[in-house]
């Protein structure tokens, strides 16, 4: 019998109108105090500034002198041949040609005490794509540092995800022991735990490798437990009553289930420890970040466009690989 | 000396929220009978067998089987003479049919065997002649379960109990999820397997009459308790008006 007196619920109440209003004001102190006005106000000074109303503005100033010297990217490199051993005129490498041009420089005469320009003559070797080959040395490094980090990763999150999946881990003290290994692994940005592996493992790739294997070995560890947890339980309920013992269950019911997601989480952070492993050179995790860094403090901005343009033009093209894979693996059925 | 293969003495189980789902439950199982449990939803037919398989933890009482107690090591040797079949199947989906079918004597291949894939000769070869058996002889070996119909699913199903050569069959509601002729024919093939083996079955139905044509015994259910327990030949229909509560259960189920 249907009660003629029950009522649906009311899609909202008083009360979350109140709770709307509430983060409302809370939301307007939270934009004063971090600024977020100032994005207006500066976003419409410069753009005042481009149309040439207003002289002169904040985002124009920090960024005029960088945006003139960024185009057009540099892609040769030049190197003063006084610094080359057995520099032979004759004999140059492959394509490449040497530049000359006066350099002037002033010294103090001791005789006279006087400032006198000196002229002096330099000349450079160029070599016409020397700075992309370095910048294709280095994010083929990225990748491969990707890729490691990955591999061990996946190494390090198998058995994680075994022992912190509820259902398979032998007690409850390894079950949280291993949750909040997971946890920590994951809690740590992997740009601040790269700041200490590089002091256990010193500058350069393998402190990269460290610190996003472990990362995304505590990304991979919690996906691939919550999918053992959540995959069906009627063919291992099955497994369990014919006296199978618990891993071989996992391996001959569980896997089947969750094989396509473990493929996309994998696929997922391939593309993220690519990401990542071009922003962690910053900090001494070796690659092409590594590279970015260097020029940037020395206020070489067209080496730097040639730098983001590279890792633009490899993070697209495992987007599209990816994506190609993925549908491969999974959509095939 | 009693020659039953498996007897239920007097066995407790209640739930959380005191809800009584075996209550003083008793019962055996001879060689070679086909059991049938009746009972409508919540009348703790599936508790029962869960309870014999040890996937639930019994409150009191205890399992034998062929008269020794079913407790830790003895329940890993009842778990080897046993098979189940399932209301929903429980079959691994995203495998194949005959993946699905080897998975029944999965416990005797050996680890590395399993993590590489490669599967003994002779468990193949006796996947393929089960498939034959249970009349799915046309059904191609790598097909997805998932692409499969109920009736064929649960034809590999039997398949995979088969394969393990079991003394008992104990299968919980095997044709509820299927159309009434494909359920006449499931029992009616399980029933030929059982005289073939010679396999007890205990096997949970909704349905009187697919009852009445399966089992040579029938124990009737209600509220976690046993309210008949009679050949099929001695049932009444006053038995069946005790487990039922008025006549349209009776057809309906």
């Amino acid at each position: 019998m249907i009660n003629k007196n029950s009522k649906l619920d009311p899609p909202f109440s008083f009360k979350t109108l109140l709770i709307l209003l509430l983060l409302f004001i809370m939301l307007f102190f939270s934009a004063q105090r971090v600024g977020v006005p100032d994005i207006f106000i500066r976003l419409y000074e410069a753009s005042l500034d481009v149309v040439g109303i207003k002289d002169s503005s904040k985002i124009g100033k920090g960024l005029s002198r960088i945006s003139q010297e960024m185009w057009p990217p540099v892609v040769e490199s030049r190197k003063d041949i006084n610094l080359i051993l057995n520099f032979n005129e004759n004999d140059l490498p492959f394509f490449s040609y040497t530049e000359s041009f006066m350099e002037q420089s002033y010294e103090i005469n001791p005789d006279t005490l006087l400032l006198e320009k000196i002229e002096e003559e330099v000349v450079f070797l160029v070599d016409p794509l020397g700075y992309l080959k370095t910048v294709i040395i280095k994010i083929i490094e990225s990748i491969e540092i990707a890729f490691w980090a990955s591999f061990l990763s996946i190494i390090l999150s198998i058995p994680l995800a075994y022992y912190s999946a509820r259902n398979y881990a032998p007690n409850r003290m390894i079950y949280y022991f291993c949750r909040s290994i997971v946890s920590a692994l994951r809690a740590i940005p992997e740009l601040i735990s790269v700041l200490f592996m590089v002091l256990a493992f010193g500058f350069g790739p393998i402190a990269g490798i460290m610190a996003l294997g472990l990362h995304s070995a505590g990304f991979l560890g919690k996906f691939f437990a919550e999918d053992i947890e959540n995959a069906d339980k009627g063919p291992q309920e099955a497994l369990i009553a014919l006296g199978v013992s618990k891993w071989k269950v996992l391996t001959v019911s569980v896997l089947p289930q969750v094989m396509p997601q473990y493929v996309a989480y994998i696929l997922y952070i391939l593309d993220r420890n690519l990401r990542m492993a071009t922003v962690i050179g910053l900090v001494g995790g070796g690659g092409i970040g590594q590279e970015l860094k260097g020029r940037f403090d020395l206020f070489e901005y067209g080496h730097v466009t040639t730098i983001i343009l590279a890792i633009f033009v490899v993070v697209f093209i495992f987007d599209q690989l990816s994506a190609k894979l993925r549908t491969k693996l999974i959509g095939g059925n | 000396m009693i020659n039953n293969l498996l007897a239920i003495k007097s066995v407790k189980k209640v739930y959380e929220g005191d809800i009584k789902a075996l209550d003083e439950v008793s019962l055996e199982i001879n060689p070679n009978e086909i059991v049938a449990l009746l009972g409508s939803s919540g009348a703790g037919k599936s508790t029962l067998l869960k309870s014999i398989v040890g996937l639930v933890k019994l409150d009191e009482g205890e399992v034998l089987f062929k008269n020794t107690s079913v407790i830790g090591k003895n329940l890993k040797i009842l778990r080897n003479s046993v098979a189940t079949i399932y209301q929903n199947f429980n079959l691994v989906v995203r495998s194949s049919v005959i993946k699905n079918i080897m998975l029944g004597k999965v416990s005797k291949v050996s680890s590395w065997r399993i993590l590489a894939n490669i599967w003994p000769r002779e468990i193949k070869l006796q996947a393929i002649s089960l498939l034959t058996e249970v009349g799915l002889d046309s059904l191609d070996l790598h097909k997805r379960i998932e692409n499969l119909s109920g009736g064929q699913q649960q034809r590999i199903g039997i398949a995979r109990a088969l394969i393990g050569s079991p003394e008992i069959i104990l299968a919980d509601e095997p044709v509820s999820n299927l159309d009434p002729q494909t359920a006449k024919e499931i029992l009616s093939l399980l029933k030929e397997k059982s005289k073939e083996n010679k396999i007890s079955i205990l096997c949970s139905l909704h349905q009187v009459e697919l009852a009445k044509s399966f089992a040579d015994r029938i124990i009737g259910m209600k509220d976690g308790r046993i309210v008949f327990n009679k050949l099929t030949k001695n049932l009444s229909e006053k038995d069946l008006n005790m487990i039922y509560k008025n006549k349209i259960d009776y057809y309906d189920k």
